[in-house]
């Protein structure tokens, strides 16, 4: 399991917002962690997979889609709150983020 | 040897015609309105797409694709960037046949139009048919999964789209199971089209053979540019050719991933989507950071 600090929590919660915003063509400041990234933003899973693959190039993972997809399935992504403690998850665990 | 550098990529069906059309600059706008009207008046289709038939309908969105596609190729050539190869997902291939002028874009039209006589032969069959596409699954993990399970008559998978994406077609009770275990076992979204066919599946054969007779009744012209196809990888630049990728392309599997290897390998660095959403970029991927996907807003 790799630490995570926060500065590192910092770092994926702005690039995840910052390409929310980008993506989804929105004002980065309207969203908040109670935004719902489907309904409220309009993204889509495409999305979201690039969104991964960039995760994975930034901090070096090596992570299997099926792996975060088992996850959600336990902990659906509702909220930017529950995306950002995924892509920390992510960041922590790797594949093991399945058993979390 | 022949040297590629650009290569056009023309989307198949399934962007719902608002999302399609969302971006669509002013002027392109502008001249898929002046085409819409004309084609659909000629077809006999309404440009309220609720008051068509049901297969009507469906064959009227399909169309709204090829139309955009036209125009957006269009811009591109007017803007100088020619192809020097292209490929074509699925109906997109015969809408690459018009673009690369093998076909006359009226010809391109009717045979998009045939998919309502295939459809009118599933229904008189009492077929169940389906396709669906699922995220987070590649090529391989996907037919790791499904043939212990299913039989290839049940199910296909009908395009290995990149590394995370596949399409699954077949009978209706198979996609629904597939797309159920896909999801358990981890997809981050299977979702089915409900189209009634399936595309790519060889069931298709036994009841598209007024298409494919359609498809093959005129003569087809060598295409301006090569033609990757999408189900061998060869490189097609005669009429005949392009004749037998349209007729084989309702009832065969699609390497999408390979053919955009394939492009890579030819030393293709620039491709560009031709759909009016970036679709294609939105599933494709390529391996090589030197090479990159232009959609039209980009340009």
């Amino acid at each position: 399991m790799r630490e995570i600090t926060e500065e590192i929590r910092q770092e994926i919660t702005d690039m995840i917002f910052d390409y929310y915003a980008e993506e989804c063509e929105v004002d980065r400041n309207e969203i908040t962690m109670d935004t719902n990234p489907q309904e409220d933003l309009g993204s889509d899973s495409l999305m979201f997979v690039e969104l991964i693959e960039m995760t994975s190039e930034k901090y070096d993972l090596d992570v299997k889609l099926q792996s975060i997809g088992k996850y959600m399935l336990k902990a659906p992504m509702d909220t930017m709150s529950d995306v950002v403690d995924m892509f920390c998850k992510v960041y922590q665990y790797g594949n093991d983020i399945v058993n979390q | 040897m022949d040297t590629y550098k650009k290569a056009f990529l023309f989307n198949g069906i399934g962007s719902k015609p608002e999302k399609l059309l969302i971006n669509l600059p002013a002027p392109l706008m502008e001249r898929y309105l002046a085409d819409r009207d004309a084609e659909f008046s000629r077809l006999g289709l309404h440009t309220d797409l609720e008051q068509n038939t049901p297969f009507d309908r469906r064959v009227a969105e399909w169309l709204i694709s090829l139309l955009c596609d036209r125009v957006v190729f269009d811009h591109y050539t007017q803007l100088g960037i020619i192809p020097d190869i292209g490929a074509g997902y699925s109906s997109g291939i015969v809408s690459i046949s018009a673009c690369f002028g093998s076909i006359p874009d009226a010809f391109a039209h009717e045979i998009i139009l045939m998919n309502r006589t295939t459809m009118q032969n599933l229904a008189a069959a009492g077929m169940e048919l389906d396709m669906g596409v699922v995220i987070g699954f590649g090529y391989e993990d996907a037919e790791k999964l499904l043939f212990p399970r299913f039989s290839r008559e049940e199910l296909v998978i009908g395009s290995g789209n990149s590394v995370f994406c596949t399409m699954i077609s077949g009978r209706t009770e198979a996609v629904r199971r597939a797309l159920e275990l896909m999801l358990e076992e981890g997809a981050l979204k299977a979702i089915p089209f409900g189209t009634g066919v399936a595309y790519h599946h060889p069931v298709m054969a036994e009841y598209a053979q007024e298409y494919v007779d359609f498809c093959g009744s005129i003569d087809y012209q060598d295409p301006v540019h090569p033609i990757l196809s999408v189900f061998d990888n060869r490189i097609l630049t005669r009429g005949e050719d392009i004749m037998l990728e349209n007729q084989r392309n309702v009832m065969t599997p699609i390497r999408w991933d390979l053919a955009i290897r394939e492009l890579e390998q030819l030393g293709v660095t620039e491709f560009y989507d031709v759909s009016a959403n970036g679709a294609v970029k939105k599933f494709s991927r390529l391996r090589s950071r030197r090479c990159k996907i232009y959609t039209l807003s980009d340009v």
